[in-house]
């Protein structure tokens, strides 16, 4: 452990916290799994309720249990920066080739 | 003068106020999002095209049983952060028993896998059989190697602490750093099973 450790600790959530987020996880993968069954019914409102289902959720790992949220914002710009430049570059090639050719 | 040495020391590993590992391990996990990030847009390519060799991945998917396999890696998660905050409490068979749970969830997920694997073969769909499969392969593949990866790590930081009863300050700094991975390996598959699971 680093020596900033101790007060890095100190800001870091409970033992109970912790469980407390496990459940909100277990249950928004619930409601996705619930959407999953619903799309007849809910057509294309599902893709959207699943993508921000997923992003909560992965914004729950990352700032809790990853601890991001209590770290310095050094390392969220790098880890940030990796996010990004890869939705960007993979999210323009799905636009290229899925929803151009659409269009003619 | 020990102290003008322990602060050459200190900030030799902390150039940048972060300890250079840990730094290094959030620079490796931002750039794994480029090597995943290849993967799901290959498999997203391919799933929806017209004209492949039947049965593609979409005809074949356990809802159900996926969802108990991504349950089991979420609470992998919490067992590892559980591991990490008692390592902090310098906790040590507490740390070990929360790191052998992580390590036998992860365990539990890559059964899932090996027996989704072997269903989806069984049912007649191979690697070669189109490329929406291949890319299904290959992506969920290397998400389970990445787990392997993992379990190894976690059982080899059990191993040592059970070997010299407890870990140091150096390997408490390696759990942290292998809490990292797994959580991110965590991440990924909670982006997998959104996007080539459930999204239609």
């Amino acid at each position: 452990m680093s020596e900033t450790a101790p007060t890095q600790a100190h800001h870091h959530p409970t033992p109970r916290q912790y469980v407390q987020i496990a459940l909100l996880l277990a249950v928004l993968t619930a409601i996705e799994v619930g959407l999953y069954y619903t799309e007849p019914t809910l057509g294309k409102l599902v893709t959207p309720a699943l993508l921000l289902l997923a992003v909560i959720k992965f914004g729950l790992v990352v700032g809790y249990y990853m601890h991001l949220k209590y770290e310095k914002r050094l390392l969220t710009g790098f880890f940030g920066a990796g996010f990004i430049l890869a939705s960007l570059i993979y999210g323009v090639v799905l636009v290229a080739f899925l929803i151009l050719p659409r269009f003619g | 003068m020990a102290d003008l040495a322990h602060d050459l020391g200190h900030s030799e590993h902390e150039g940048l106020g972060v300890e250079n590992r840990k730094l290094a391990m959030w620079i490796f996990l931002a750039s794994e999002f480029m090597f995943f990030g290849a993967l799901i847009s290959t498999y997203l390519l391919f799933k929806g095209k017209e004209g492949l060799t039947s049965p593609v991945p979409r005809e074949l998917y356990d809802i159900p049983f996926t969802s108990v396999s991504s349950f089991v890696l979420l609470m992998s998660s919490l067992t590892m952060v559980l591991a990490h905050n008692a390592q902090g409490r310098k906790d040590q068979p507490a740390t070990r028993s929360w790191l052998l749970a992580t390590a036998l969830l992860g365990m539990v997920f890559i059964g899932g896998q090996v027996y989704e694997f072997s269903t989806f073969v069984h049912e007649g769909m191979t690697m070669r059989t189109n490329a929406a499969a291949s890319g299904f392969y290959l992506l969920t593949g290397f998400h389970g190697t990445h787990v392997l990866i993992g379990i190894i790590m976690l059982l080899s930081l059990f191993g040592i602490s059970r070997r010299h009863g407890g870990l140091s300050d150096a390997n408490g700094l390696n759990l942290e750093l292998v809490g990292l991975y797994w959580h991110f390996v965590d991440i990924i598959w909670i982006v997998i099973f959104t996007v080539v699971y459930l999204i239609p």
